[in-house]
């Protein structure tokens, strides 16, 4: 069997605040295999966020070892980590994380920007992804002009743009409401079924029952 | 990113700001402008000098007489400088000489026909011709049988030609100068003048003078007839016109017993001019040095508000797959963009700025396409100079931090 696609041996992460050592991860270990869909849930502050942002490869473990894609992220220099996200890895933030000076459309492209891909190409890929989120008739609006709900459909949109391996998602229903929050729910599964490994950090229980597998961390460390 | 993608995505960013933008590029905008028109103003100052002297020749040395009453004129041949002796007694000794012509001049109304005009006269040997390196349109010059016979004849400059024979040829009509009649015997080509201001040295404007034998023109009363203005030489080495120069110098003093002259040489006066002109040169580099400091320091200050306004969106663009060198690429892309369109402005304005000095101040400007440029590469350089500490601090930015940032 072929190595799992992220693989988090002993990770743990700590923070210099001010004087204060503040330990986010304590020694935490997750394997994740290729088109698993995994929820990881637990209490604000247990280091949910922290955990993903490695996996993301936004930041780096202050211990232990990562692998992704059997390879060690912490060879990789910042060029190639770099194209890493860019190409095998897809965020979905809380805050949307939209670019408020650029239109929907442009903000779907920026990925393809840093990919190599020819600018010719670009607009039709960003227009096929917002299709599949349903936005297409915002293409042109700027992101302040849409609802929580569409802002999130965006940045889905644009996480799909590099059709990344792995997808990761931190909190997205958070600041929506419940309704909204379902179909957002249910564009993500619909990632899961496209064959994506999907990652969704949230407390709210509901939405990570809905994921093949949940882990839960409590203080840094992982309750199994 | 290809650079196109760059230039595209600097392109846009400016463009969300266009007021800032604007704001931030004036001190490169005025920086370059005041360049640009301060060393058009000095390159026209310096090609007219260059060619006035040019004009004078740069190998030749005229020995002068101080205007009487200026200068050590107390002796006893104060009213009386220079005398015919003087100019033979230099023509003996001088070395490396091509022509030695005596001149004595007057300003006087020149008429003929009906017409009058204002004209420098100019009596001379035939000499004169070789020293002053004069090319005749028509006719002939003066020779030493019109000199030794005192003829009343006269060469006319072209300026003086045209106003009193507009319609006809002039050799062979007659003009009356100082109350008396002269043939004229030939006519001098002309010369570009130097316009506008009085140039840095006395010049005789061959075009207005009107030449005519030495012994015809008295003047009567001031000192006799063998009293001269100026000696006029030409040497067959421009190198050797400083050495000419000192013994013209030492045998005049020697000959008239100390009265005050003058040696001037327009070849050491340009050497002078020069000078000054580097001078000039490393002011002006100066002042464009410190006014460009200021309009980097500006767009530093931009650049830096610009990077902390925007941190939210380096950490967008890190999490998409921008790596460090992107987000730096990014910004000073945006900078050099900036002062590039500063030093375009400012040298559009500093080429209208040249033209207004020059319509309305009357001052010559000269400008070069290699100073314009060297404008634009000094502006281009200002916005990666100073742009680079703000693009080193937005791509050090950690992605999780600024993603958090507010």
């Amino acid at each position: 069997m072929s190595a799992p696609l992220v693989d988090l041996r002993a990770v743990t992460k700590s923070y210099t605040r001010g004087t204060r050592e503040v330990v986010a991860l304590r020694e935490v270990s997750l394997q994740i295999e290729e088109g698993e869909s995994v929820a990881v849930t637990g209490p604000s502050g247990s280091g949910k966020s922290t955990l993903l942002s490695i996996v993301g490869c936004l930041d780096r473990p202050t211990a232990g070892e990562y692998r992704l894609g059997g390879a060690a992220v912490a060879a990789l220099g910042d060029e190639q980590l770099s194209r890493l996200r860019n190409r095998s890895i897809g965020f979905v933030f809380q805050a949307f994380h939209l670019i408020p000076q650029l239109t929907v459309a442009e903000n779907v492209e920026t990925p393809l920007l840093y990919a190599g891909m020819a600018p010719g190409r670009w607009r039709t890929r960003a227009l096929s992804c917002l299709e599949r989120v349903g936005l297409l008739p915002r293409a042109d609006h700027r992101p302040s002009e849409l609802s929580g709900g569409e802002a999130q459909r965006a940045a889905i949109a644009r996480a799909l743009v590099t059709e990344p391996r792995l997808v990761l998602a931190d909190e997205p229903t958070g600041n929506l409401d419940s309704a909204t929050g379902e179909e957002i729910a249910r564009l993500l599964e619909g990632l899961h079924r496209d064959g994506r490994t999907v990652v969704l950090v949230t407390h709210n229980d509901a939405l990570a029952a809905r994921a093949q597998r949940t882990v839960r961390l409590r203080d840094g460390r992982m309750e199994s | 990113m290809s650079p196109r993608v760059l230039l595209r995505l600097g392109v846009r960013s400016l463009l969300v700001h266009k007021l800032r933008s604007v704001l931030s590029i004036l001190g490169v905008v005025f920086g370059v402008a005041a360049v640009t028109a301060v060393s058009a103003v000095g390159e026209g100052a310096r090609r007219e000098a260059v060619a006035q002297i040019g004009s004078l020749g740069i190998d030749t040395l005229t020995v002068r007489a101080r205007p009487a009453g200026s200068g050590a004129a107390a002796g006893g041949r104060a009213a009386v400088g220079l005398r015919l002796a003087d100019a033979e007694a230099v023509r003996a000794v001088v070395p490396h000489l091509l022509a030695a012509a005596p001149v004595r001049e007057a300003a006087l109304a020149a008429e003929a026909g009906g017409r009058t005009t204002q004209a420098g006269v100019v009596g001379t040997t035939a000499a004169y011709r070789e020293a002053a390196s004069l090319r005749l349109a028509s006719g002939r010059f003066l020779t030493d049988v019109d000199l030794g016979d005192r003829k009343r004849v006269a060469v006319l400059g072209s300026t003086v030609a045209s106003a009193l024979f507009p319609f006809e040829p002039p050799v062979g009509q007659r003009l009356l100068v100082g109350g008396d009649w002269y043939d004229v015997v030939g006519v001098v080509e002309g010369r570009a003048a130097p316009r506008g201001r009085p140039g840095p040295i006395r010049t005789r404007d061959v075009n207005r003078a009107v030449f005519v034998p030495l012994p015809s023109l008295d003047r009567g009363g001031d000192g006799g007839a063998d009293s001269i203005d100026e000696i006029v030489l030409r040497v067959d080495d421009a190198d050797r016109v400083g050495a000419s120069a000192e013994v013209a110098r030492r045998v005049v003093q020697r000959t008239t017993g100390g009265a005050p002259v003058d040696v001037v040489v327009p070849r050491e006066i340009l050497r002078q001019k020069e000078r000054t002109q580097r001078i000039f040169n490393v002011v002006t580099g100066a002042i464009a040095a410190i006014s460009l400091l200021v309009g980097g320091i500006g767009i530093m200050n931009i650049m830096l508000a610009s990077v902390a306004e925007r941190t939210r969106e380096v950490g967008i663009r890190r999490a998409v797959g921008a790596s460090r060198r992107d987000i730096a690429a990014q910004f000073l892309v945006e900078s050099s963009l900036l002062t590039s369109a500063g030093g375009v402005l400012g040298a559009l304005l500093g080429v209208a700025g040249s033209l207004a000095i020059q319509a309305l101040a009357g001052w010559p400007t000269a400008l070069s396409a290699g100073m314009l440029l060297v404008g634009l590469v000094v502006a281009l350089a200002v916005g990666i100079g100073f742009g680079w500490y703000p693009a080193w601090q937005a791509a050090r930015l950690e992605p999780m931090e600024a993603l958090r940032s507010e």
